[in-house]
């Protein structure tokens, strides 16, 4: 199916094009085609099993297609292959991605967490006679303001809420400095206020970072979408305003269709 | 930079300094024997051995307790170790009476003439100290990559290095390998290499000998735990242990988790070689007895029962643990096996920090303890 | 009716051996007191009768036992001694004589002639036999002795026989002694081809004498012939040996299949790495021991009723190994779920314990079991030959199979069990009894080593560390087949108890070990989740 781009205001900064995956002859993807703004903040919803974990797994290294192509552009106009690259590279490059259970380093402070989350090096010389600057001293202090952690600096992240790690989790890509932020089901086990809280940390870092968000909490979907992705089968569905998706009757019928009757 | 994480710290570390490399030593050299002040050189190398296993300890320490590779392969590369420097030891024995060569005896046994080439650069000092390093850095290089690359983690890395550890004391118990019609002789087999003469030109057996020995292992020790301390207040000492508790994230982060892994493992892999070649001199001998698996495991009850992911833990628990070792062999041969067993379970069930953690752990049971006696002192009152 | 029929039929093979038996010593005893006239004909009823006591017979004329007896009254006959009884030799009846009668009786002495003739029947009878594998016997044997004479007599037997295996014998008896008797050049080097042909490994030496004879004379259309039947033996016997690696590698991985199994449940479910499993199949083997111990009390070990034991410790041991695991399940493995290096550490410990256990109340030393005579001896077939108690894992290593997938697919605690497995806390809170499926469960897999170890006690040593020597395999096994995968384990068992087999002769057992190892390493390299790898979509894993 030939897919048209569309039209471009801003340049683009992702595209997916053609990618197919399968596992075990189970095909998780499906002739996939994705296109990512410079600043776009896109939500990607679908039912279990629509492939957006495999969809996260492609733009970040972890899988590999079996055909299409993932495309990041850089903004010196070059093209760097996803498909091509090594999995911890892939952060170097400017892509971020939150787990969707918060994966933080337990036993360390939650200061040392951003701190060796810092966009830099990464090589083992200079990790074993790194010193502190004061330059990366105000970057976390200013991540820390961002994510209101300010107060927990000293604290182990272990010790956190569930809130407060997720909050890390995206404070410690932050510190990377990415052009794409993945985050995966960032409202997920948090309480009303939390969850509001992260919809508007989320549409604070829009326009400074793109993101793709994952969510299946359709209040948070209203509250930070401008643009939604329905994912279907390893397929894009359909595409377009929150309520352009949800009015839609082939997405009701695959996926808010399920909760209203569940309902 | 500061290497100690408080005062109490740090005068234990020179008190340590003092005690292992002043007094010992001293009151092994200037009082005579019988003086009730005497350390006799028996005790010296006893603890000198404890010491070496210490280091071994601390090594596996570094690699599970901060960076969750549950290692079961340190026994092997302290093997490794002592038999690289064991070899050199063997090919200094000197001319010996029965045959009138200056080969080990096993090699006399056999009818070899000449050394075979893979023993030969042995008899040069340098090269075997090399070769402490060298050898068991290889082989965790090799297995490393193979193993890291693959992404073998957790108890499948575990069950891997048992493995490894298996098939080389097989290799080592052998006292002669045929393969594709030659024939190689090893390296003693049962026996293994021992009955020492001279190190560096020096009687081996020479109590002054030994004292020196001693106190290298000690320096070895205390520079060890130094290095240590500084590389946990490195950054690569926090990604270390960042790797523990969520790799992927380290990966995400960009990190290559395995270059990371790789340096750890070679890097203890070597420490632990070290150590095997100053437990050589001071035991009198190495056997492939000492690098089975059931060697490997005890490495890790030390560490576990002292405190894991502590500095201080593996030194405690190789030296409290080897101290039951001599006593109970001695008084109840029989039930020294059950014993170990039992520490091994108790421990992993009671004790998840450790000796090292008990005080903290047991700091709200005597808390309760205490708050129990004065609520019923006041209701007394 | 089936039933009765087969009774007839076996009665009746009774009684007519015992009349033919009494015919042939009636013709034996007339024959030696000359009593008859056409010799010949005698003679060769005799020798077609296979009866084993013509040899007998001659055995004992030979060295004079047999005696002319004549009571007053009666005609005159023989006597022979047998085990302190005297018998008459026509009849088989007991002849109530002493000692000193006996003694101051005649020997018989028959002419010289009729004595070769005797003794030219009892080397062939043999070939006349009712049994095949005597038959087989005698024929070989005749044909190693390459003597002309026996040459006709194998000839016309190989033309009347039957039976394949017999015939092929024949004819390999035949050839060989062809190979020493043969009258013409061309003769011989049919002979020489047609022992290739049938894989002769018994004539292979022969054949290689006639390579080097025929160089040095310069007959090249033997030597090339001959070189090709020797090449053609050894190709055969090239292939014997690896039929009997691959036969002992499938009994090893029998046995690594039936340990692995309930390592890999263990695991599966539990997330538990049990370093006592191996304690488990040691069980099993000193289980054997106590029950042969009271078998050996009870009946004597002289008694039919003795070689029961064997049979009565199999389930004896899965149910003592099975109490045992349920309590420890209980009391100590259930601390340990989901924390698999943990886990392995204190079961390391317990293993220690129990091995020390073992020692102490067994002592160090391996204790024998004895093997029940149903397992003793080896099946032959297609020349490869395979030792009962061998072929008996691997039957009953089918059997746990089987059994384990009966348990798992068709009865309630099968259908929990995988429910556990896939999602513990679902399981639960759909009110499956998880702490009782892991019990169960657990006690089962311990069970299942327990009746590897009482296997092993008929091709293995019972011992204090027998559990050991399986552990580092077995485990290889789980982490090759894919954990908690039985159809993986059972795999990867068979796969590594084979290619061990396969490297020991080559490389030596040590060697061959460690290649193993590194086959394993290099293998996780290409599938580092094993044959069959967990999925899963939880990150951190």
């Amino acid at each position: 199916m030939a897919h048209i781009p569309p039209k471009k205001h801003t340049p683009l900064i992702l595209s997916v094009e053609g990618v197919e995956k399968s596992f075990d002859g189970f095909k998780a993807i499906n002739d996939l085609n994705f296109y990512l703004e410079e600043g776009e903040l896109r939500t990607v919803i679908g039912p279990n099993g629509a492939g957006k974990s495999t969809f996260m797994d492609l733009i970040t290294a972890r899988t590999k297609p079996d055909a299409g192509k993932i495309k990041f552009h850089l903004d010196n106009g070059e093209d760097v292959d996803l498909t091509r690259v090594r999995e911890h590279d892939v952060s170097q490059l400017g892509i971020g991605r939150k787990f969707q259970n918060p994966t933080v380093y337990s036993s360390h402070t939650v200061y040392d967490n951003l701190k060796l989350s810092l966009a830099g090096e990464r090589g083992i010389f200079h990790s074993l006679f790194y010193r502190e600057k004061p330059a990366d001293r105000d970057k976390i202090y200013s991540v820390l303001e961002t994510i209101r952690l300010v107060d927990n600096a000293e604290d182990l992240a272990g010790a956190l809420s569930h809130g407060q790690k997720q909050w890390l989790e995206i404070g410690m890509l932050l510190a990377q400095d990415p052009k794409i932020m993945l985050v995966d089901e960032p409202a997920a086990g948090m309480s009303d206020e939390e969850t509001e809280r992260t919809g508007e940390l989320l549409l604070s870092l829009a326009g400074k970072h793109s993101l793709i968000v994952i969510e299946h909490d359709m209040e948070f979907v209203r509250q930070i979408a401008s643009r939604v992705t329905v994912l279907h089968q390893g397929h894009v569905l359909k595409e377009g305003s929150f309520d352009f998706v949800k009015s839609d009757p082939q997405v009701i019928e695959v996926y808010l269709g399920r909760q209203t009757r569940k309902h | 930079m500061k290497l100690f994480d408080n005062k109490i710290e740090f005068g234990g570390y020179l008190s340590a300094c003092v005690v292992l490399l002043l007094i010992l030593p001293a009151m092994n050299a200037f009082f005579p024997e019988g003086s009730s002040m005497h350390f006799s050189s028996f005790q010296l190398s006893l603890w000198g051995k404890y010491i070496t296993y210490a280091v071994m300890a601390m090594s596996l320490n570094l690699l599970w307790g901060y960076t969750g590779l549950l290692c079961l392969c340190q026994s092997l590369f302290f093997a490794l170790g002592a038999y690289a420097f064991g070899m050199y030891l063997m090919l200094h024995v000197g001319v010996d009476s029965v045959y009138n060569t200056a080969l080990p005896d096993f090699m006399d046994f056999q009818g070899y003439t000449a050394l075979p080439w893979y023993w030969a650069p042995f008899e040069n000092g340098a090269f075997a100290i090399a070769a402490t390093l060298l050898v068991p850095g290889v082989l965790a290089f090799v297995f490393g990559f193979l193993a890291f690359r693959s992404r073998i983690k957790g108890v499948y890395f575990s069950i891997l290095t048992q493995a490894l550890t298996y098939a080389a004391s097989l290799f080592f118990f052998k006292n002669n390998l045929d393969l594709f019609g030659n024939n190689f002789i090893l390296f003693g087999g049962n026996n293994g290499l021992t009955d020492f003469k001279e190190i560096f030109g020096y009687d081996v057996n020479a109590a002054s000998t030994q004292r020196w020995i001693f106190v290298m292992s000690a320096i070895l020790m205390l520079v060890v735990y130094l290095v240590i301390s500084w590389l946990l207040r490195t950054k690569f000492g926090k990604v270390q242990q960042a790797i523990r508790d969520s790799e992927n994230r380290v990966r995400f982060s960009g990190y290559s988790t395995t270059t990371y892994k790789m340096l750890i493992f070679v890097g203890t892999s070597m420490v632990a070689g070290i150590a095997g070649a100053f437990y050589v001199p001071q035991v009198g001998g190495i056997n492939a007895n000492e690098m089975s698996p059931a060697k490997s495991l005890d490495v890790v009850v030390w560490v576990a029962l002292g405190g894991r992911g502590t500095k201080f833990g593996p030194i405690i628990g190789a030296i409290v643990v080897n101290i039951i070792k001599s006593f109970t062999t001695r008084m109840y041969p029989d039930y020294w096996l059950i014993i170990l067993g039992a520490i091994f379970m108790l421990v992993v069930l009671f004790m998840p920090n450790g000796l090292v953690g008990l005080p903290k752990q047991l700091a709200p049971v005597w808390a309760r303890i205490r708050g129990n006696s004065s609520t019923s002192a006041i209701a007394a009152s | 009716m089936k039933k009765a029929l087969l009774l007839f039929s076996f009665v009746w093979t009774v009684l007519a051996g015992a009349v033919e038996t009494v015919e042939i010593r009636t013709l034996l005893e007339d024959l030696a007191l000359e009593r008859i006239d056409d010799q010949e004909a005698t003679l060769q009823e005799l020798a077609d009768s296979g009866d084993e006591y013509v040899t007998a017979f001659v055995d004992a004329w030979r060295v004079g036992e047999i005696r002319e007896y004549q009571q007053a009254g009666t005609e005159l006959f023989l006597v022979q001694e047998v085990s302190g009884k005297y018998i008459r030799v026509s009849t088989g009846e007991t002849i109530d004589i002493s000692s000193e009668v006996y003694e101051s009786l005649d020997k018989n002495r028959a002419p010289r002639k009729l004595r070769r003739l005797l003794t030219r029947v009892t080397d062939t009878i043999g070939l006349a036999s009712k049994n095949v594998n005597t038959r087989v016997e005698a024929a070989l044997k005749l044909g190693a002795s390459q003597r002309a004479e026996y040459l006709p007599e194998l000839q016309r037997r190989f033309e009347n026989e039957k039976n394949a295996k017999a015939k092929r014998a024949f004819e390999e008896a035949i050839m060989i002694s062809l190979l020493a008797n043969a009258e013409t050049s061309e003769e011989l080097i049919g002979a020489v081809i047609r022992l290739g042909e049938l894989h002769s490994i018994r004539a292979k030496d022969k054949i290689l004498a006639i390579v080097a004879s025929a160089g040095e004379s310069g007959d090249e259309a033997l030597q090339v012939a001959a070189q090709k039947a020797s090449d053609m033996i050894s190709d055969h016997e090239e292939l014997l040996k690896h039929a009997g690696s691959f036969f002992r590698g499938l009994s090893t991985g029998s046995v690594l299949l039936m340990v692995s199994f309930g390592l890999a449940i263990t695991f599966g479910l539990m997330g538990i790495i049990n370093m006592a499993h191996g304690e488990f199949i040691a069980i099993g083997g000193y289980t054997c021991y106590v029950v042969q111990g009271y078998f050996s009390n009870w009946f004597g070990e002289s008694s039919p009723a003795f070689q029961w034991f064997f049979w009565v410790s199999l389930p004896v041991s899965f149910a003592v190994a099975g109490g045992i695991g349920f309590v420890l399940e209980k009391g100590f493995f259930r601390f340990l779920y989901k924390r698999p290096l943990e886990s392995l550490l204190a079961t390391w410990g317990l293993s220690m314990v129990m091995r020390q256990a073992f020692r102490l109340k067994f002592g160090a030393a391996n204790v024998q079991v004895a093997n029940p005579d149903l397992l003793l001896g080896n099946f032959e077939y297609a020349g490869i030959s395979m030792s009962y108690a061998r072929l008996f894992a691997i039957a009953f290593a089918g059997f746990v199979c089987v059994l384990t997938w009966l348990l798992l697919t068709k009865t309630n605690l099968g259908l929990y069990i995988r429910a556990v497995m896939q999602n513990r806390n679902m399981a639960s809170s759909l009110g499956i009894p998880v702490k009782r499926v892991n019990s169960m469960t657990f006690a089962f897999g311990c069970g299942l080593a327990a009746m590897a170890g009482a296997v092993l006690t008929q091709i293995g040593n019972v011992g204090p560390t027998m559990g050991q020597a399986y552990i580092v395999d077995s485990f290889m096994v789980v982490v090759v087949g894919g954990v908690g995968n039985l159809l993986g384990a059972g795999i990867s068992a068979m796969g590594i108890g084979v290619f061990d087999q396969f490297l020991q002769p080559l490389f030596g057992p040590v060697m061959g070990k460690i290649i193993v190892l590194g086959m394993i390493i290099l293998f996780l390299q290409w599938k580092p989740g094993g044959i069959f790898p967990t999925k899963s979509r939880s990150m951190d894993d």
